[in-house]
């Protein structure tokens, strides 16, 4: 994977009223940390941010502050949850050749067989990779797979010096049987009513007025 | 419909439904999901209603999610009461939401097929809603 550089300033101004008026200005606080080394407080430019991050784990080269080659993938991205925008993000330090534990996602390929549905109980998994070299996701070909089959974590073929950290047994996903047209039925129906006071009441303790 | 199996207090005061929700904000089981951008309490009923809008319209296939549970009373006083003589009696059971939150989830179905089923579905509750899909990041 390329590396994105990106510049960055050092931050002085702490506290919601700083950061707030950091973020009107289109920069996103950020921490820089990792080896041991002191954090560093950092404004970044927030489009370009947010493009970068667009790529998971992507390596990041944070120009304009101390130190040289200061590499660093996102450890955690803190968004709006509804807008969306970037809030904070922390970023580690890592060095060339150094192997980190990141999550990768698992983009599947193919059609199942007829019948089946597919329940991807795994998204991501967790690999060592080098960090200049992080697989941008691993893909695994469902092509095929019958009614009643599963797939786990070390099925998944890796590319050469990443390995799998997450358990091998872990599933990764599983194909179970389509739902009849009975079933179906059934489910949409509607539920019989059940009265408000329909639950239970756990022993109230001495006093509470009814 | 969901409705708690035991209760410790059969009445409640109303849940609050200040400020926005800190959790269940992103997509975590399904591929896709519907985010709440209002707060409102949310009935079994309409929960019920759009679970049954969404499973009829990607008819087999597909997994649904509810993620969220209504596990408080609200209570309501008979009509034409005069007031007083203590709180009414049990009348609804809520979820309170808040923006943000993601209630429902989906896979397993292509996305058309999806946004129209949620597109449905959005239409039995109380609130203004979106479709939002799941999202690998770092």
């Amino acid at each position: 994977m390329s590396e994105v550089r990106i510049a960055a300033e050092p931050r002085t101004e702490f506290g919601k009223g700083a950061a707030r008026r950091a973020r009107r200005a289109g920069k996103v606080p950020a921490v820089l940390y990792g080896h041991g080394t002191e954090p560093r407080h950092i404004h970044l430019p927030g489009h370009d941010l947010m493009l970068a991050l667009k790529t998971p784990n992507v390596l990041l080269r944070v120009d304009g502050i101390e130190g040289k080659d200061n590499l660093a993938l996102p450890k955690s991205v803190q968004r709006d949850p509804i807008k969306g925008f970037l809030e904070h993000v922390d970023l580690l330090v890592v060095k060339r050749g150094e192997k980190v534990a990141v999550e990768i996602p698992v983009n599947l390929t193919g059609e199942i067989a007829k019948g089946g549905v597919l329940n991807q109980e795994l998204v991501q998994v967790e690999v060592l990779a080098e960090a200049t070299h992080i697989p941008e996701g691993v893909e695994f070909d469902v092509d095929g797979l019958e009614v009643g089959a599963h797939v786990t974590a070390g099925d998944l073929k890796l590319p050469s010096g990443v390995e799998l950290s997450t358990d091998a047994e872990t599933i990764l996903l599983t194909v179970a049987a389509e739902r009849t047209e009975e079933e179906i039925e059934g489910e949409g129906a509607e539920a019989p009513t059940g009265e408000a006071a329909d639950a239970e009441v756990a022993e109230a303790p001495a006093g509470e007025a009814e | 419909m969901l409705i708690p199996r035991k209760v410790k207090y059969r009445k409640q005061h109303h849940p609050s439904l200040k400020g926005r929700a800190k959790g269940g904000t992103t997509v975590n089981f399904g591929e896709y999901g519907i985010q709440a951008l209002e707060s409102a309490y949310v009935t079994n009923r309409q929960i019920e209603s759009a679970r049954i809008a969404m499973t009829r319209h990607i008819r087999r296939g597909g997994k649904v999610w509810i993620n969220i549970f209504p596990d408080r009373p609200l209570t309501k006083k008979p009509a034409e009461t005069r007031m007083g003589s203590g709180k009414g009696s049990p009348e609804w059971w809520v979820a309170p939401v808040k923006p943000g939150r993601v209630m429902f989830e989906l896979s397993g179905v292509p996305e058309p097929i999806a946004k129209e089923a949620m597109r449905r579905a959005m239409h039995k509750l109380p609130m203004k809603c979106k479709f939002v899909k799941r999202e690998v990041e770092a």
